[in-house]
């Protein structure tokens, strides 16, 4: 099972069993050294694997980044990722 | 609606057409054979991370990979890949490589056990063929031999 944050890419590349985490790139599992964020996520992907019943599946997790749900931090990764190339 | 990466990639590689996506030629599917509790269970990882005492990875094409212990407690680990992504999670490879949380989750069985290693390489690489050829069989046939149940991939 992927485990990944670009639901886009996911998409397109189609894997066996995708789990969607609506989390910045490279933040997959949490923010650094939140230990307790990192194991709720984990523990989630893995409760949805019994749930796939065919390939190419892409089951979203519903792990928000910000507890509200607030998309700001879109933008400073779009600038991040434009600035950084 | 989540953030569109691909767009972000085609302004980045502009006025170069985006790169390629590529999807595996053959679909893979296999049915889970056991829970996870009875399950011995693996990462991998696309951010070319490795300890500190193993070889760096060369950027950008570079086709190896890496055995890391999945004990946490294993030493540091190293992340190479050249992403402009990485500031973060270097600064703390668990939220790409969750060894501890794995672990603790074998601790609190809701997992049955850890594979020995875990399974690094370099992701965005470009050479496709030469990746569904050589490497993604070697990584499969690591896992065979570890008699792992289930891998845990994790893109970078």
């Amino acid at each position: 099972m992927v485990i990944g944050t670009a639901l886009d890419i996911m998409s397109k590349v189609a894997p066996p069993r995708a789990a969607f985490v609506d989390h910045p790139v490279g933040c997959t599992f949490g923010s650094p050294h939140d230990r307790s964020r990192n194991e709720t996520v984990l523990a989630r992907a893995l409760a949805e694997l019994p749930r796939f019943t065919q390939a190419g599946e892409i089951r979203d997790l519903r792990c928000d980044w910000t507890p509200g749900g607030d998309r700001a931090w879109e933008e400073e990764l779009r600038a991040e990722m434009l600035h950084d190339h | 609606m989540p953030l569109e990466y691909l767009a972000i990639m085609a302004q980045n590689s502009a006025p170069k057409p985006q790169r390629e996506l590529a999807s595996p030629s053959k679909t893979a599917w296999c049915p889970l054979k056991k829970p996870i509790s009875e399950s011995r269970v693996a990462l991998l990882s696309s951010a070319a991370l490795r300890l500190a005492n193993q070889d760096p990875f060369v950027p950008r094409e570079d086709l190896s990979y890496r055995r890391v212990a999945s004990d946490p407690k294993a030493g540091e680990i190293i992340i190479d890949h050249h992403s402009g992504i990485g500031r973060v999670p270097k600064e703390d490879p668990e939220i790409v490589f969750p060894r501890t949380a794995l672990a603790k989750l074998v601790d609190e069985r809701i997992v049955g056990m850890l594979s020995p290693f875990y399974l690094s390489f370099m992701g965005g690489l470009r050479r496709h063929r030469e990746i569904e050829d050589d490497l993604a069989p070697a990584l499969a046939q690591e896992l065979k031999q570890a008699e792992v149940d289930l891998a845990l991939l994790v893109p970078y």
